[in-house]
């Protein structure tokens, strides 16, 4: 537990000193505004709007993790527990000032739940009541993709969904992840 | 103490940045951006043979820095990593990201270790200037690699300015 | 006390509308309004909103308050009409018709008059416009803000419910899935707005 609340700690002091502060609200619209923009694009095809928020996700969290590493100096994780924690208490702390619990380890230590008490991106949201979105829009799911993104630039493929969310009208907002395998080092071409 | 070269390369195995400096800085100051393109700079390393291309270099130093790497690991644990090693002629500096990016500095054999300056110019340089520049594609695939100007011109600052 | 709460847009779209009697002094909180026939209790509750508008348009440049208090009256059916104004011109209307405090209880001699029915249109037998509503809970609120419209503490309890249902009308407002000068159907909404009336009226 101790290495659990030294991570909290070192997401706490970086919150505190090398992240610039951002309105919520601004946030909160903003992405607001893309997810609604992205229902209105794809014509109501929620399936379609959650695959592109992942998309976008992705590409969000391959950078996004060079400035995680910038900032917190943080070394390879031991092992996918470790992981886990540093994403919880230092990633989510960072960069959404949040620190979901993680949860429900399967035994093979290769799939957690993160269960999420506060969305800052869902503040204010209502999904729209047109029967389906309740049962098919993942409002946050961008963050699946940021952590797949994030988790495959240092080296872990990692599935990431959520399971529920309240906006659903679920009693919790929880992720799912599993850790697929590691990415072995890349080899360059062979020169002919 | 001199700079001769620098490289960056990505997760994939790919010289997404070079760059190479003549033996003295200060006799570059006035050129206003010598590119590392040009194949024939002479003279860039006293022992490098000038007919070789900077492609070439880039594909022997990565070559050399992973091998070395892998050996390292393999005797030290899999966080082990070597940091500098130096030749008669010159000194390599090496620093990898958890992300497998990896930068790699020839200098001078006199000069101190650079892994905190490489360390510098991946978070204030890297991560400020091109990762963190939307426009800018989040890998470099097909080899046009890192394109940006501000990047190039602050790294030129650091090596020059700082480092010399 | 009955009350008829509902939001404008700046271009007089109603946004949302509700009904809801008072929870002060045992009320039920069910409207009970007093018109004369029970088919056009919304059509009158409306009528009587909307033609107080130019009363609202002219008072609000007269200060800089959001909160207008009582802007209009409407004497036939003894209804007062209170405002708030949001800065993006929005209008929150609310109407308040008090229980007849100047005929006696046992006036009111429709079926539903003396029993706690349900349904909207109790008392709705009697005669005249002025027909009394179900009479146990105007006696009950007499003694309420509900009996005196236009007093201060009246002026105070419809300014903090006015205030609530604004707090919560821009948390609701801001949801991305609402588009301007769109119904509010936020069941939420609905909810707060009604808690908010529980709470104050």
């Amino acid at each position: 537990m101790s290495s659990s609340t030294k991570v909290s700690r070192i997401g706490e002091e970086l919150w505190k000193t090398k992240i610039d502060k951002v309105n919520a609200e601004l946030v909160t619209l903003t992405y607001g505004t893309i997810v609604a923009q992205l229902c209105q694009d794809y014509d109501g095809n929620y399936h379609d709007v959650n695959k592109q928020l992942e998309k976008m996700g992705y590409n969000i969290g391959m950078r996004l993790i060079e400035d995680f590493l910038a900032k917190s100096n943080a070394g390879r994780c031991a092992n996918f527990r470790e992981t886990a924690d540093m994403i919880s208490k230092v990633g989510f702390k960072i960069f959404l000032n949040v620190t979901p619990t993680v949860t429900n380890w399967t035994s093979d230590n290769n799939q957690f739940s993160l269960i999420f008490d506060e969305n800052p991106l869902a503040d204010f949201v209502e999904l729209p009541d047109d029967g389906r979105a309740q049962d098919e829009l993942w409002f946050s799911n961008i963050l699946c993709g940021v952590l797949r993104g994030s988790l495959e630039m240092v080296q872990m493929q990692i599935e990431a969904h959520f399971v529920s969310d309240v906006l659903r009208g679920d009693d919790t907002t929880e992720m799912r992840v599993s850790l697929v395998r590691y990415i072995e080092d890349e080899m360059p071409p062979e020169d002919d | 103490m001199a700079v001769y070269s620098f490289y960056i390369f990505d997760r994939h195995a790919e010289c997404v940045y070079k760059r190479r400096w003549l033996p003295r800085p200060a006799s570059i100051a006035g050129k206003s951006r010598p590119t590392s393109d040009t194949p024939t700079v002479a003279n860039g390393l006293a022992t490098m043979p000038s007919t070789r291309t900077t492609d070439d270099d880039a594909k022997l130093i990565f070559g050399t820095v992973f091998s070395l790497r892998n050996m390292v690991r393999k005797l030290g644990g899999e966080d082990d990593n070597f940091v500098t090693y130096r030749t008669s002629q010159y000194r390599l500096h090496y620093y990898e990201t958890p992300t497998n990016i990896k930068f790699v500095m020839l200098t001078d054999t006199k000069s101190p270790s650079m892994r905190v300056a490489l360390q510098q110019i991946y978070i204030n340089l890297y991560v400020e200037y091109v990762v963190k520049n939307p426009l800018s594609p989040a890998e470099h695939p097909g080899g046009l690699g890192v394109d940006n100007e501000l990047f190039e011109q602050s790294l030129e600052q650091f090596v020059t300015r700082v480092l010399s | 006390m009955s009350y008829y709460f509902t939001i404008l847009s700046p271009t007089d779209v109603p946004l949302f509308n509700i009904a809801f009697g008072t929870s002060k002094s045992g009320g039920d909180g069910i409207a009970r309004f007093r018109f004369p026939e029970a088919a056009q209790n919304t059509y009158m509750t409306q009528f009587i909103i909307h033609s107080s508008l130019d009363m609202l348009e002219e008072a609000q440049w007269m200060g800089g308050n959001m909160y207008l208090k009582h802007i209009d009256t409407y004497p036939p059916a003894s209804s007062y009409i209170s405002a708030f104004l949001t800065p993006s011109g929005t209008r929150f209307l609310l109407l308040h018709q008090p229980p007849q405090p100047n005929l006696p209880p046992s006036s009111s001699s429709g079926p539903g008059g003396g029993s706690m029915s349900l349904s909207v249109t109790s008392g709705m037998g009697s005669s005249g416009l002025f027909g009394g509503s179900g009479s146990s809970s105007g006696r009950a609120s007499s003694s309420s803000i509900a009996a005196n419209p236009t007093s201060p503490q009246t002026e105070e309890a419809v300014r903090q419910f006015m205030t609530e249902v604004y707090e919560n009308y821009v948390k609701t407002v801001m949801s991305p899935f609402y588009r301007r000068g769109m119904e509010v159907k936020s069941p939420v909404f609905r909810g707060k707005v009604s808690a908010a009336g529980r709470k104050w009226l």
